[in-house]
């Protein structure tokens, strides 16, 4: 499929110099390094990478492509060249086509996903990477009408990708499993027809607020975590399991004055839940709920907070999870010296395992290519994952030159 | 309305503009006089804007912008293609001409992939791109959400000018008061003093420079000083255009998404 893809894109580029069409390049290159404020204060994070974004444009369509060139001195296997996103994209009035490699993202959500199932996320440095490096492209076509009020378009993942999780035995971010444990989480399903993610959303954009609805035909691509015993190989095996699910939501977004109030609920149809055991896992429905304030104060002062909310139906005590959980989310910004340097904190609270994460962090804008950034992350708590990453709670720094 | 037409209105407008006398012309009068100027149905320019800070270093903005007029209430988008940070960035809004009403603002952002809607009130006093204008001054400020005083008739390099004092009706606002020179042959300010909470001067917007296309006046370099940081902000509006053909789709979230 991925050969397919690069004939699509070859084609395209080729196609569109031999037009002489406008050609656009451009990218950053960044550096980003973690310490744990803690003995042993290792590092959590080392890392320096080299995006390069390629546009060209022909008539009404364009092709884009963007690559990263990764140095990771702590994990191996992120070292090399990643495709990041490549798309062939046609539009005129009535039609917007993208196909290849792209992310998509749905909702209203800050960083927390109800409808936004689609792309994954990329946890393998939990949440160190900006969020567009977090987001994780998919192989896909995506079709929109492009209406003055109303927006719809139909999506298809013929391989669909699931989240990246951090279980090198090498990394710091890995979360406590038993030694030797073989790991066998799969990066996606087979290619196959009824294997792909299909759906569609409908989005109205009017005077006094905005809504979309929506429905996909999806997996959990966060996996549930099963272990079993292999015989052969005389070893406990974690796998992480992936099922089909269906997802129908929708979302709203309303300006109050100096407030937007954002909301999002979905229901999970067969959703993959792991028991406590770890032993096997069961398919519900859930239904999952997000509200949001952001407050724009003035004078460059933002204010966000969001609550989700999940609810487990046909429950059962074997679940790992409880029946109702639920977790917040904060953003507090400030920029000033005429917005070259923006304070920020960020904070999400998983109030079920009272446990929490916190991010202080400043950018300044030395010039208009380049930014400094620094800060601190926090991690605390009674009990889950979020708890258990205190020994990584961490100071950072990044430099980004953008070209 | 045919454009030879409408050109021919636009300068009888302004002509007649002049030879108003003061008498009998209020404050409010000469701001909807300004607000009145002809500039077209549809728009669009190439902004770019040099950002001096007291030790001199620059920074610049480079914009596209269309904007349409729909009736009294006005569409405007803003492609951000300079720095490359932000390159890609989009800016809807639609502002009401209803004072009562909020203007519906949506942002796109390319690193999140995702349009933002904003809050149409409150960043009018945000200062835009990092810039010494607020989005209340690049935007379109309703007339009745200040007071307006004509306190004198004066020259400004030559030219006349009436003399306006405008005083915000809420207190929410970052000026107390601002004093604007307005041209009376093209209905421009020359100059506009405003005055921060305490009464001093905040920041001094000089119009460097206007221009006449198609018949239709516009500047096409301004500059705003804030006097209290030195801070300086040129803008300079290049590839003017007027009446040229946009429709409603030009003024869309998919289109923002969509980028120039």
């Amino acid at each position: 499929m991925a050969n397919g893809w690069w004939l699509v894109v070859g084609l395209a580029a080729a196609t569109a110099f031999a037009q002489e069409s406008p050609f656009q390049f451009n990218g950053f290159v960044d550096t980003y390094h973690a310490v744990q404020t803690q003995w042993p204060h290792d590092l959590t994070s080392s890392r320096t990478r080299l995006r390069t974004e390629m546009r060209v444009d022909y008539e009404d369509a364009y092709l884009f492509a963007s690559l990263n060139a990764v140095h990771n001195s702590i994990l191996d296997d992120r070292t090399g060249v990643q495709l990041q996103e490549a798309y062939l994209n046609y539009s005129n009035n009535f039609l917007e086509v993208r196909a290849g490699r792209q992310i998509v993202v749905w909702g209203v959500a800050d960083g927390l996903r109800v409808t936004d199932l689609i792309s994954p996320v990329d946890y393998t440095e939990f949440m160190s990477s900006d969020y567009d490096d977090l987001r994780m492209a998919v192989d896909g076509f995506r079709v929109k009408y492009p209406g003055e009020r109303v927006n719809a378009e139909i999506v298809y993942v013929p391989a669909p990708r699931y989240f990246q999780m951090p279980i090198q035995a090498e990394n710091p971010w890995r979360p406590d499993m038993p030694e030797n444990a073989i790991l066998d989480f799969p990066e996606g399903p087979d290619t196959r027809f009824k294997n792909g993610d299909f759906g569609t959303r409908l989005s109205f954009f009017l005077s006094n607020f905005d809504f979309s609805v929506s429905a996909l035909h999806t997996h959990n691509q966060s996996p549930v975590t099963v272990a079993g015993y292999d015989f052969e190989k005389d070893s406990i095996v974690i796998r992480g399991v992936h099922e089909t699910m269906t997802m129908i939501g929708g979302d709203i977004s309303m300006p109050l004055g100096e407030f937007v109030i954002r909301a999002e609920v979905a229901e999970y149809f067969g959703e993959a839940l792991g028991y406590k055991s770890n032993l096997d896992y069961a398919r519900k429905n859930t239904f999952n709920a997000l509200g949001g304030i952001d407050w724009y104060a003035g004078d460059n002062w933002t204010f966000m907070v969001q609550y989700l909310h999940k609810y487990i139906a046909d429950y059962t005590d074997e679940l790992a999870a409880e029946k109702n959980s639920s977790e917040m989310t904060f953003r507090i910004s400030k920029e000033v010296l005429n917005n070259t340097l923006k304070l920020s904190l960020y904070g999400m609270l998983d109030i079920d395992n009272l446990a929490y994460y916190a991010r202080a962090a400043g950018d300044y804008a030395v010039t208009d290519q380049v930014t400094l950034s620094a800060g601190y992350d926090h991690f605390g708590g009674k009990r889950g994952q979020l708890a258990n990453y205190d020994k990584n709670c961490e100071v950072w720094a990044k430099a980004k030159y953008y070209f | 309305m045919d454009l030879k037409m409408f050109k021919k209105g636009a300068i009888l407008v302004v002509a007649m503009a002049s030879l108003v006398a003061a008498e009998g012309l209020s404050g409010r009068d000469v701001i909807q006089k300004v607000k009145d100027r002809p500039d077209g149905d549809t728009r669009s320019s190439e902004l770019s804007m040099t950002l001096i800070n007291k030790a001199g270093a620059k920074r610049e903005r480079k914009i596209t912008s269309f904007a349409m007029d729909v009736g009294k209430d006005t569409k405007q988008i803003m492609f951000f293609r300079y720095p490359n940070d932000v390159k890609g960035t989009g800016f809807l809004t639609v502002d009401y001409d209803d004072i009562s009403k909020d203007d519906d603002k949506w942002l796109y952002l390319p690193a999140m992939k995702k349009t933002r809607r904003i809050s149409g009130k409150s960043s009018k006093t945000d200062y835009f791109m990092g810039s010494d204008f607020t989005y209340d001054d690049v935007g379109q400020r309703n007339i009745d959400e200040d007071t307006h005083t004509l306190l004198r008739e004066e020259k400004v390099d030559g030219v006349d000018c009436w003399v306006i004092e405008s005083v915000p009706k809420k207190n929410d606002e970052i000026f107390s008061k601002k004093v604007s020179w307005i041209r009376k042959d093209c209905l421009i300010a020359a100059k506009v003093e405003y005055y921060d909470k305490l009464g001093k001067l905040h920041r001094f917007l000089k119009v460097e420079k206007v221009t006449q296309v198609d018949g239709f006046w516009a500047i096409a370099k301004m500059s705003m000083e804030n006097v209290q940081t030195n801070h300086k902000t040129i803008l300079e509006f290049g590839d003017l255009k007027f009446n040229i053909p946009l429709d409603a789709k030009t003024f869309t979230v998919p289109r923002l998404e969509r980028g120039l």
